[in-house]
C-alpha cells in the first residue's frame, strides 16, 4: 500500500517531468531495503541519470504491477528471485540484455550463471545471493536453536516470526516433513499446510517489509528471516543470531531484468555496468549483508564481512540447501489457497 | 436574466457530475463486475470464456469464515466507536458554538494525515517497546510490558482509531437538532433522566446512530492496511482476502467477485437502513 502510493506519487512526477525531456531517468524496481542509497547517489553523479526508485516486499507483487503496467514501461530494471526470472522470461516480459554493454559479467561466480532459470543468461544478471533461515534472539532465547523443527516447540507460543512470502513458509514446512520446498505434489502441499496449522498459534506475525524489525522491537524471539536482515539487525540487537537449520536454508538469486517495453533499457544496462564493478558489487555487500556473486568484489571485502558466515555461508551451511525453483501456475494455486486458509485462521 | 446566467452554470455543474459517475463510479464499477464474470488466466490475468466459477469459489467455507471474522471485528470497531462518540457528540453539541467550532477542527485535523502514516504512527505507540507500555511501566501500573502489536485487539484500535470521526460527526447533527423542548415537556411530564434518555432521546438520536454504523461498519471491512500493519497481515479482513487475489494468487476473477459480494452486503444495509428510518419517520413525533 504504503509503495503503491509511493509509486503513484513518483509516476505522476515524472508524467509532469517527461515535458523537458532534459534529465535522463532511470525507473529501478527493487525490493524494499535491498540497494544502499550510495550507491544510487554515485550513480547518478558518474552517469547524471536520475534514479527513480521504488521498492516491493515479494515476487507476487513486483509481477503484478510489472504485467499490468507492461504497456506504459513503467520501469527500466527490476530484480526478481530466481523462480521468477524463470516464469517472466517464458511469459515474453523481459528484453534480452546487450551482454556488449555490459562489463564486468566475466566476474560472476561460475556456479550463479547460465543456471536453468535463464541458460545462457540472456536476460538476467545476478545482483545478490543470499538464504532464509532462522533468527534466534539469545538474550530471549535460552536451549538451542538448530532446525526448522524446533520453531514447533511450544516455549515459543506468540514469539515466531515468520516472512509474508507464502512459498518460502511452505518451503519450511514441506522441509519439516521431509519434501522438497519445490513441491508440486498437492498432497504434500496438503500435509505441508497441516503442519504449518500446528504452528500458528505460536505465530506473531508475518513480516516481509523488514523481517529483523519485529525481533528489534521486541515483539518475537525467533523465526525466519533473510541472511542480509540479520546482519542488519546485528547492528541494533548484538544477541541476534543467524541460524543454518538442519533441514536445510531456503537459498535464492535475485537478478537484474530489464522489461520488455523499458522505456530506457540503456540506462539499464549501464546501471547494471555499475554494480558490477567490483567496488560497488563489495559496497553493496558490506552494507546490506546479503552475498555478492561477483567474485572480483569478494576479494574486497571487509574480513568482517567475508568471514561472516551468515552472509557468506560454508560448504557444511549449505548442506540441504535448496533454491527456489518455478513450480507453475497449477501448484501457485494449490499453495494459494492453503496460504489463505493459514492466514485466516482455519 | 436570471435563469440566461445561471443556465450555463447549471450545465457545467450537471456535466461534471454526471461525467464523474459516468467515468469514476460506473465505468469502474461495471469493470469489475465484467472481470469477476471471466476466466482466470494465468497470462493476461482475465480471459473468456465468461463464467460463474468466482462466485462459486465464495461458496467455500473458507470465505465465509473469513466473512464472518471480518465482520465481527468491523462490528467490535463500531461498537467501541458508537460508545466512545455517542457521549462525545453529545457533548459537544452542550460546549457552545465557539468551542464547537475548535473541537470539531481538532476532529478534523488527523486527516490532513494520511491514514497508512498515522497507522504506523499507531504501531509505534502499541509496540512492546514502545511509547504505551513505556510510559505504564515507568508509571508502575505494569511490571512486564503487554503484547498489544500483532494482536486482534490492535487491528480494532487501529479500526476506531480511524472511523471515529465517522461516527461522530452524523451523531453531531442529531445532537445539534435535538430541542430543548422535548426534553422539558419530557420533564414536566414526570419522566425521570434515564427514562427521558430512553424514551426521549435515543429514539430522536437513533437516524444518527444508523447513519455512524453505517458510515463505520462497512469502511472497516475493507481497510486492509490496518491488519497488514497492526495485525501482523493476521486478522484478516475482507480487504485482505481480495488485495491477496489480485496481487499474490492473482486471481482477478475471484477478488472481483468478492469486492462485489462486499459491495451488495453494503447496499443491503444501506437499503435496511432507509427502511428503518421510513419507520422511524412514522412512528417518530
Amino acid at each position: 500500500m504504503k509503495k503503491l502510493a509511493l509509486a503513484g506519487a513518483l509516476a505522476l512526477g515524472l508524467a509532469g517531468c517527461s515535458g523537458s525531456e532534459e534529465p535522463q531517468v532511470l525507473n529501478l524496481y527493487n525490493w524494499s531495503e535491498y540497494m544502499p542509497q550510495e550507491v544510487l547517489d554515485r550513480f547518478t553523479e558518474e552517469t547524471g541519470i536520475q534514479v527513480v526508485y521504488t521498492t516491493y516486499d515479494s515476487n507476487e507483487a513486483m509481477y503484478a504491477r510489472l504485467k499490468l503496467l507492461d504497456e506504459s514501461a513503467a520501469y527500466d530494471l527490476a530484480v526478481p528471485s530466481t523462480y521468477y526470472v524463470s516464469k517472466m522470461r517464458q511469459e515474453d516480459l523481459l528484453m534480452p540484455i546487450d551482454r556488449s554493454k555490459i562489463e564486468g559479467f566475466d566476474n560472476l561466480d561460475p556456479e550463479l550463471v547460465n543456471l536453468d532459470v535463464d541458460p545462457e543468461n540472456q536476460y538476467s544478471v545476478p545482483f545478490l545471493w543470499g538464504t532464509t533461515g532462522i533468527a534466534v534472539d539469545t538474550a530471549d532465547v535460552e536451549s538451542e536453536v538448530t532446525a526448522w523443527a524446533d520453531l514447533w516447540d511450544e516455549r515459543f507460543e506468540a514469539r515466531v516470526m515468520l516472512t509474508n512470502d507464502m512459498r518460502e513458509v511452505f518451503h519450511v514446512g514441506l522441509r519439516v516433513l521431509g519434501y522438497s520446498g519445490n513441491s508440486t505434489d498437492p498432497k504434500e502441499i496438503e500435509e505441508a499446510y497441516e503442519k504449518l496449522t500446528e504452528l500458528m498459534p505460536s505465530v506473531r506475525t508475518f513480516n516481509s517489509d523488514a523481517p529483523r524489525m519485529p525481533y528489534l522491537e521486541g515483539e518475537t524471539d525467533v523465526g525466519m528471516i533473510w541472511n542480509g536482515e540479520a546482519v542488519m539487525g546485528r547492528d541494533t540487537l548484538e544477541s541476534l543470531e543467524y541460524v543454518y537449520p538442519e533441514e536445510g536454508i531456503i537459498a535464492w538469486l535475485d537478478s537484474f531484468v530489464i522489461p520488455k517495453n523499458a522505456r530506457n533499457p540503456e540506462a539499464a544496462h549501464q546501471f547494471i555496468s555499475f554494480v558490477l564493478q567490483p567496488e560497488i558489487s563489495a559496497l553493496i555487500s558490506e552494507e546490506i549483508g546479503y552475498a555478492t556473486p561477483n567474485l572480483a568484489a569478494r576479494e574486497l571485502l571487509d574480513d568482517s564481512v567475508a568471514n561472516d558466515r551468515a552472509s557468506y555461508p560454508n560448504a557444511t551451511d549449505m548442506i540441504n540447501a535448496e533454491f527456489q525453483t518455478d513450480i507453475g501456475d497449477e501448484a501457485l494455486q494449490v499453495y494459494a489457497k492453503y496460504w489463505e486458509m493459514l492466514k485466516s485462521g482455519q | 436574466m436570471r435563469s440566461l446566467t445561471q443556465q450555463p452554470f447549471r450545465t457545467a455543474v450537471l456535466v461534471l457530475v454526471w461525467g464523474w459517475l459516468l467515468f469514476l463510479v460506473l465505468t469502474p464499477n461495471l469493470l469489475v463486475v465484467g472481470a469477476s464474470v471471466m476466466t482466470r488466466d494465468p497470462g493476461s490475468f482475465i480471459s473468456l470464456p465468461l463464467t460463474l466459477d468466482a462466485y462459486r469459489q465464495l461458496l467455500n467455507p473458507l470465505y465465509l469464515e473469513v466473512f464472518l471474522h471480518s465482520l465481527y471485528m468491523a462490528a467490535m470497531t463500531t461498537l467501541v466507536c458508537l460508545l466512545i462518540g455517542y457521549p462525545f457528540a453529545w457533548a459537544l453539541s452542550k460546549v457552545g458554538k465557539r468551542n464547537q467550532v475548535l473541537l470539531i477542527f481538532l476532529l478534523i485535523v488527523p486527516f490532513w494525515t494520511n491514514s497508512l502514516v498515522r497507522t504506523y504512527a499507531l504501531k509505534l505507540i502499541l509496540a512492546t517497546n514502545g511509547l504505551l507500555n513505556n510510559a505504564l511501566m515507568s508509571l508502575g501500573v505494569i511490571d512486564e510490558p503487554m503484547q498489544l502489536l500483532y494482536t486482534e485487539g490492535a487491528v480494532i484500535i487501529g479500526l476506531v482509531y480511524l472511523l471515529l470521526p465517522f461516527m461522530i460527526l452524523p451523531l453531531y447533527s442529531v445532537f445539534e437538532d435535538l430541542q430543548e423542548d422535548y426534553l422539558r415537556a419530557s420533564h414536566d411530564l414526570g419522566a425521570g433522566r434515564l427514562s427521558t434518555f430512553i424514551h426521549v432521546i435515543v429514539p430522536l438520536t437513533l437516524p444518527g446512530v444508523l447513519a455512524g454504523i453505517m458510515l463505520v461498519l462497512l469502511p472497516a471491512m475493507g481497510l486492509f492496511f490496518v491488519p497488514d500493519i497492526l495485525g501482523g497481515s493476521r486478522n484478516l479482513l475482507v480487504g485482505n482476502v481480495i488485495k491477496n487475489q489480485f496481487l499474490d494468487a492473482r486471481n482477478w476473477p475471484f477478488g472481483a467477485a468478492a469486492s462485489i459480494m462486499l459491495t451488495l452486503a453494503m447496499a443491503f444495509l444501506m437499503f435496511a437502513h432507509r427502511l428503518s428510518k421510513r419507520r422511524i419517520g412514522e412512528d417518530g413525533v
